[in-house]
């Protein structure tokens, strides 16, 4: 038999092997399969999308002993791809989701973002986890994103689906269950005003210092700070390139810089009603007739 | 003590599971594995999903017609069979599934029906099912129908129904199949299956009137009546449920008229009387249904 072969199946038999202790010792993140429990909050967003910035300024609110760090957001807002399921059970249960709809979160906090500036940032992310493949630029890696043909369990799930899949079907159930709204765009510019929102929307103690204390913890400055000394423990960037950063920019609009009038168009073209609705200018004339779903507009 | 049991339970929760992984008989349901020719038959439950898992399984493979006892290996449901028994079916696979939309499906057959018939019919499965004793009253069972209460990874019907028509109508690889459509007249909707799967490159399927009647037919109420009281301990569905209430009911559109009172209609027209009016199904109650409607709004 040649080695390569042998080789092969030694590595499915361990991998196989490995499948069977993470579930005996049921070590695999309970993402899809967790167990929802009554009271149960999620932050919702598509990868990419301030997520975990949310993530610090709603802990930094709550928590007043110490700041969230990268080293302790896993333990006080944890996300569902990180810890298994009978971890969560003993955590608090304000739980990081990037899953499409699911009927059975009753409380959601929905994050939305650009996605001409998502698709930069995922870029981005993925150079640093070094997935993408060597000479793709990213007039390459959007439109593999876009149609499907690039996959990655760390940036892309099927069962996220794509940008639109993920926003639609969260806004489309928006009125059946509690339900907050948040633009990444309308937090860069007064993330005061929006975390107020989330106090509001949670029963939060909000005071003004308490608000400034959380934004001040929470900025971009201070989050690139605490990544150059904890990267190497937070689950999102352990084992990925030092040399470029898990916060990057922190701003809106980038993808007039970085993305091409191609890739801008075919983003526009395939989600264009969606992002108008959220306020997202197109930068192409939009389409003669609104195409959306009654409950989307 | 109570800690103690429930750590108990979980550990031997977790030796099953690790023994099904290391068998490979783990059971499929959201942990399946999804292929990109796949055909989802999708509904809430209780909506006629059996009913065309019998027409089109009668239509596909014409020589040996459907049964309860092998319709689990012709279009297989993903909640009771394993994930490594349906990666090995032949493909483009039909699959039946109750989710709410999924991203990953990539064609699908959604079926829908009345809401206030779903809340007769699942009423009756869950006496069926023991979840409640035949004296619990109707009217007390509704209201928890609306909130989705009894099967809550399914989402209410309006979760189920509202979030694949949102995301999916319109789209090449989505057909919509309304419950009263089929019964009136099944032979248009399965002619439009029969397309779409022409469209789907699914296998090539004898579609001439006199097949199209022989599916119909082997596929009757009466029919799957009489098969159910033969297979009915054979089938996941039904066994270990009560044997004196059928999995195959009254097979009809409108019985809820009799069945539910003014005040249960009143309830689920003034839920969901807006998503029932967009698939065709006409008010009782229009004034209460109105009247939330336009208290409700809609956020722009």
């Amino acid at each position: 038999m040649p080695s390569n072969i042998v080789v092969r199946r030694i590595r499915g038999l361990i991998n196989h092997l490995r499948k069977i202790t993470d579930t005996a010792l049921d070590r695999n993140p309970a993402g899809r399969n967790l167990t929802v429990l009554p009271g149960d909050v999620f932050i919702v967003s598509y990868p990419k999308s301030g997520n975990t910035w949310t993530r610090f300024l709603v802990g930094n609110l709550i928590y007043q002993d110490e700041p969230i760090t990268f080293a302790n957001v896993e333990s006080r807002l944890p996300s569902l791809y990180v810890h298994p399921d009978r971890k969560l059970r003993k955590l608090p249960r304000i739980l990081k989701s990037h899953d499409c709809f699911d009927p059975r979160y009753r409380t959601v906090i929905y994050i939305v973002r650009d996605p001409r500036d998502v698709l930069v940032s995922a870029y981005h992310y993925a150079v640093k986890l070094g997935i993408v493949p060597e000479n793709w630029g990213v007039e390459k890696f959007v439109p593999a994103l876009l149609d499907g043909s690039f996959e990655s369990g760390v940036l892309v799930n099927p069962r996220w689906g794509s940008w639109h899949d993920n926003t639609a079907s969260w806004l489309a159930m928006k009125d059946s269950r509690k339900f907050l709204l948040l633009r990444y765009e309308d937090m860069l510019d007064d993330p005061e005003r929006e975390l107020i929102k989330v106090a509001d929307f949670l029963g939060l103690e909000a005071t003004p210092e308490r608000l400034a204390r959380a934004v001040k913890l929470s900025s971009a400055d201070h989050m690139r700070e605490l990544e150059k000394t904890q990267a190497a423990e937070w689950s999102l960037t352990k084992n990925t390139r030092p040399d470029m950063a898990f916060v990057r920019k922190a701003r809106a609009g980038t993808w007039k810089a970085e993305l091409p009038p191609q890739t801008v168009a075919d983003i526009e073209a395939a989600w264009g009603p969606l992002m108008r609705t959220l306020g997202y200018e197109l930068s192409a004339a939009p389409p003669e007739r609104d195409e959306l779903p009654v409950v989307l507009r | 003590m109570q800690s103690r049991h429930s750590s108990l339970q979980r550990l031997g929760a977790a030796l099953a599971q690790a023994g099904r992984v290391l068998t490979g008989r783990q059971i499929a349901g959201r942990g399946l594995t999804v292929f990109p020719d796949d055909i989802f038959l999708v509904s809430y439950p209780r909506s006629g999903n059996t009913w065309t898992r019998f027409l089109l399984g009668n239509l596909i493979n014409q020589s040996d017609p459907v049964r309860f006892s092998n319709v689990e290996s012709r279009i297989p449901e993903i909640y009771f069979n394993r994930d490594r028994f349906l990666r090995q079916l032949q493909r483009p696979r039909m699959l039946k599934s109750h989710e709410s939309f999924q991203p990953e499906y990539p064609r699908v057959i959604y079926i829908v029906r009345d809401p206030r018939d779903v809340a007769v019919s699942f009423y009756h499965h869950n006496v069926k099912a023991r979840n409640i004793s035949d004296d619990y009253p109707i009217a007390s069972f509704v209201p928890r129908f609306i909130a989705g209460e009894f099967d809550r990874k399914f989402g209410s019907w309006r979760d189920n129904v509202l979030s694949w028509t949102v995301l999916r109508k319109g789209d090449p690889g989505f057909l919509l199949l309304r419950y009263e459509d089929m019964k009136r007249d099944p032979v248009v909707s399965l002619t439009g299956v029969v397309d779409f799967l022409e469209r789907c490159s699914f296998r090539k399927i004898d579609s001439s009137a006199a097949a199209l009647e022989r599916a119909i037919e082997l596929s009757s109420a009466e029919r799957m009546r009489t098969l159910e009281k033969q297979d009915a301990g054979l089938w996941v569905l039904t066994k270990g449920t009560r044997s004196d209430k059928p999995f195959v009911r009254s097979a009809t559109a409108g019985g809820w008229k009799s069945q539910l009172d003014g005040e249960s209609v009143a309830a689920i027209e003034s839920a969901w009387g807006e998503l029932m009016q967009t698939l065709g199904y006409e008010l009782a109650s229009t004034a209460a249904a109105a009247d939330k409607l336009s208290q409700r709004g809609l956020p722009s």
